[in-house]
């Protein structure tokens, strides 16, 4: 596997499976790194280093409760990418979709012409 | 091709019953272009300009079912009847400018699309090739992401998200 690339943007922090993991292990809920551990099932240096590269990029926050640290997720900066992804995504398959029934009623017509 | 930043393309296959010849006119004739070339079901299209040969371009019109109207420029490269063309499509406005994407800064600012089409039993394949074109260190990285989004789906292991992002 190739090495955890250093990431400056969300959409590139969340390219990497295990932060998009540990993101889906997060919505909703506040968590420390050790809860994260457990989730997870990865060693405790492994989940912080996702976890900070998934703070740099303003996704995940951090609060001090007591003696611990807690983390949640700031979902808010994915929204937009999530929208351009599923036009993406969705963007060619849908104009084949069009074409091909546009193919089959050509089709048709012609024949009854 | 060597370049710095390669980058592999995406692409996408499809079967259509339909003869070569057909296939290759519903993308090279507007008249056929605007049945189609939309993102989605309920938008209409229209092409205000098509000059489609090599070194032309045109632009058309989406209008989404309530009532947003997006505009798109497609510069065409080759045209190879009836087997490939190759063109770039653009974000565009009303006056045929080139916009960026908004929110995707590091998005390759020039894709190269390449339809190759193959006829076989009176049916038509097609391959559609996605491929940025000399793209910086920062695009390649936005494009890479993109293709890790679309091979898994963002969907899969994503369901809680996609549920909450919904709620924003």
């Amino acid at each position: 596997m190739a090495r955890t690339p250093t990431t400056s943007d969300p959409f590139s922090a969340i390219a990497e499976p295990k932060r998009r993991e540990l993101i889906e292990a997060m919505v909703g809920k506040e968590l420390t790194v050790s809860e994260l551990v457990d989730i997870t099932g990865w060693n405790q240096p492994m989940v912080s280093k996702h976890l900070n590269v998934l703070k740099q990029v303003e996704l995940v926050s951090e609060r001090k409760d007591g003696r611990f640290r807690v983390y949640s997720v700031n979902a808010e900066p994915l929204k937009p990418i999530q929208d351009w992804v599923i036009q993406f995504e969705h963007l060619w398959t849908n104009r084949m979709e069009n074409l091909e029934g546009y193919l089959e009623k050509l089709q048709s017509t012609e024949v009854i012409d | 091709m060597s370049n710095d930043a390669t980058v592999k393309p995406s692409i996408l296959s499809r079967e259509f019953n339909a003869p070569k010849k057909l296939v290759f006119e519903t993308w090279t004739q507007p008249e056929h272009l605007q049945h189609w070339m939309f993102p989605q079901k309920g938008f209409t299209c229209e092409y205000v300009r098509a000059d489609i040969r090599v070194g032309g371009s045109a632009h058309h019109k989406m209008i989404s079912p309530d009532g947003r109207e997006m505009w798109q420029l497609t510069t065409y490269e080759e045209i190879n009847p009836y087997d490939s063309l190759v063109f770039r499509q653009y974000n565009s406005n009303e006056a045929g400018e080139i916009l960026a994407m908004p929110h995707m800064p590091n998005w390759p600012q020039e894709l190269m699309t390449t339809v190759k089409l193959e006829e076989v039993d009176g049916k038509t394949h097609l391959e559609l090739i996605w491929q940025p074109i000399n793209p910086s260190s920062k695009e390649v990285e936005a494009f890479e992401s993109s293709r890790s989004q679309h091979s898994n789906g963002w969907g899969s292991g994503f369901k809680q998200l996609a549920a909450y992002l919904k709620t924003l």
